[in-house]
């Protein structure tokens, strides 16, 4: 999982990420000083995701703009969310572009994941 | 005869085609179109491609008169015209609106998108609506330009007043030309004015008070949004008219959301917005100030910066 985040962060479009589960953090590249990020990140898509559950939605994707930053969160699946950090000014769609790139390594390491 | 030709920009409303229209020794040629977005509620029509008038400044001097459209979504016709009509312009009048909320946010803004044109060409910044909202002034004005880098010439005017906007014109050839007559120019083009003691209406439609547009039906305006929820500063419904149940819990959950992270995490700055999307899903998005927030439901298409500067605009038009 460590170097599949390794793989998501990428210079220009995502500084950090992390994977949740529920509420809780299993896997994130979030440095210390970005740390407070990530407890948003937390209790901000756990809760979104839960709303988007409770009303039979479909969306499945939601981005917050916080100071310079925005924190976009995907469901991966009920539950299991990916969330990146970027820069304010960088663009939705490049962060959602480089997330579709990667999607299949997401998709084998969540694999594995539930293998082990 | 001397050719000069001068290229006006600005935000939506801040006075462009107004501006043209009382210098104008023609009948100026726009290419106005109904409003299909938030502006409704300044107005009922705005430049889609650009505006155009003629100004004989004396027997051997001429002034061509070029407008931009406003919103951002027109910007290839900025392209178009600083690559072709107005390459070889003698400056850039950017028309400030003192009204806006920030109005050194619109000056970043247009000076960052008309950087290249600018580098050789003289520019003007002209502060208009001070009659509504006389802060910040002329000092404050210069004092933040100094703090960005812009040493450029700033004047206050009012865009109706042929003789207000004429400052615009001296400031920019005056001193090249010797010979204008500057009594008489402005004696001539006094006829232009839609000064409201002078003609007894504005230039762009003014929307009456009687035909005031809400902030619901401004948003309802703009093609691809589908429902609309505004709250005051306690975070309390206003007027709604999302009609789909779903949507309006969803939204009302990211509201009370953003409402907490308020409190709790100020410390990491203001939060701009937060947007939900779905692949077959409306897209929800929510935006707040101190004083207001906005919920808007719009079409998955719609792109998101066009949302964005929507809601911006509604937001900062509805605190007037």
């Amino acid at each position: 999982m460590n170097e599949l985040l390794g793989t998501i962060d990428k210079p220009n479009v995502v500084e950090s990420s992390c994977f949740l589960e529920g509420k809780e953090v299993t896997t994130s590249s979030f440095t210390k000083a970005n740390r407070h990020y990530e407890t948003v990140a937390r209790q901000t898509f756990s809760y979104i995701f839960l709303n988007v559950g409770k009303h039979k939605s479909k969306h499945n994707e939601a981005h917050l703009e916080i100071g310079d930053k925005r924190l976009s969160g995907f469901l991966l699946k009920a539950n299991r969310v990916l969330v990146c950090l970027s820069e304010k000014e960088t663009n939705i769609s490049d962060v959602r572009a480089h997330i579709q790139q990667v999607q299949h390594l997401i998709a084998k390491a969540e694999v594995e994941r539930m293998l082990a | 005869m001397t050719d000069y030709k001068v290229l006006f920009t600005g935000s939506v409303c801040s006075g462009k085609t107004t501006a043209i229209r009382s210098l104008s020794d023609i009948e100026t040629v726009d290419t106005d179109a109904r409003v299909s977005d938030s502006a409704i509620r300044r107005k009922r029509k705005t430049t889609i491609a650009m505006d155009y008038g003629v100004l004989d400044l004396s027997d051997s001097a001429r002034l061509h008169l070029y407008g931009t459209p406003g919103q951002e979504r027109f910007k290839f016709m900025w392209e178009v015209m600083m690559s072709d009509l107005v390459h070889d312009a003698e400056g850039l009048v950017l028309l400030v609106d003192n009204t806006r909320n920030d109005p050194f946010k619109d000056i970043r803004f247009y000076v960052e998108e008309f950087r290249d044109f600018i580098v050789r060409r003289r520019l003007i910044i002209a502060v208009t609506h001070s009659d509504e909202k006389a802060d910040p002034d002329h000092d404050y004005y210069m004092q933040e330009l100094k703090a960005m880098g812009l040493f450029t010439t700033v004047i206050f005017i009012d865009a109706r007043d042929p003789s207000s906007v004429l400052k615009i014109v001296k400031e920019l050839v005056g001193q090249r030309e010797k010979d204008i007559a500057w009594p008489e120019l402005e004696q001539r083009l006094a006829v232009n004015s839609t000064m409201p003691q002078a003609s007894g209406e504005g230039d762009s439609p003014a929307i009456g008070v009687n035909e005031e547009v809400t902030l619901l039906e401004a948003a309802m305006n703009t093609r691809g949004i589908t429902g609309a929820i505004h709250l005051g500063a306690d975070r309390k419904v206003l007027s709604s008219n999302v009609s789909s149940k779903q949507n309006k819990e969803l939204l009302r959950s990211m509201i009370n959301l953003v409402t907490a992270l308020e409190a709790k995490a100020s410390f990491l700055g203001h939060i701009d917005d937060l947007v939900l999307y779905g692949p077959q899903q409306e897209t929800l998005s929510v935006f707040v100030e101190e004083e207001q927030a906005l919920g808007l439901c719009s079409h998955k298409d719609l792109s998101i910066n066009v949302v964005k500067q929507q809601a911006v605009d509604l937001l900062q038009w509805s605190r007037r």
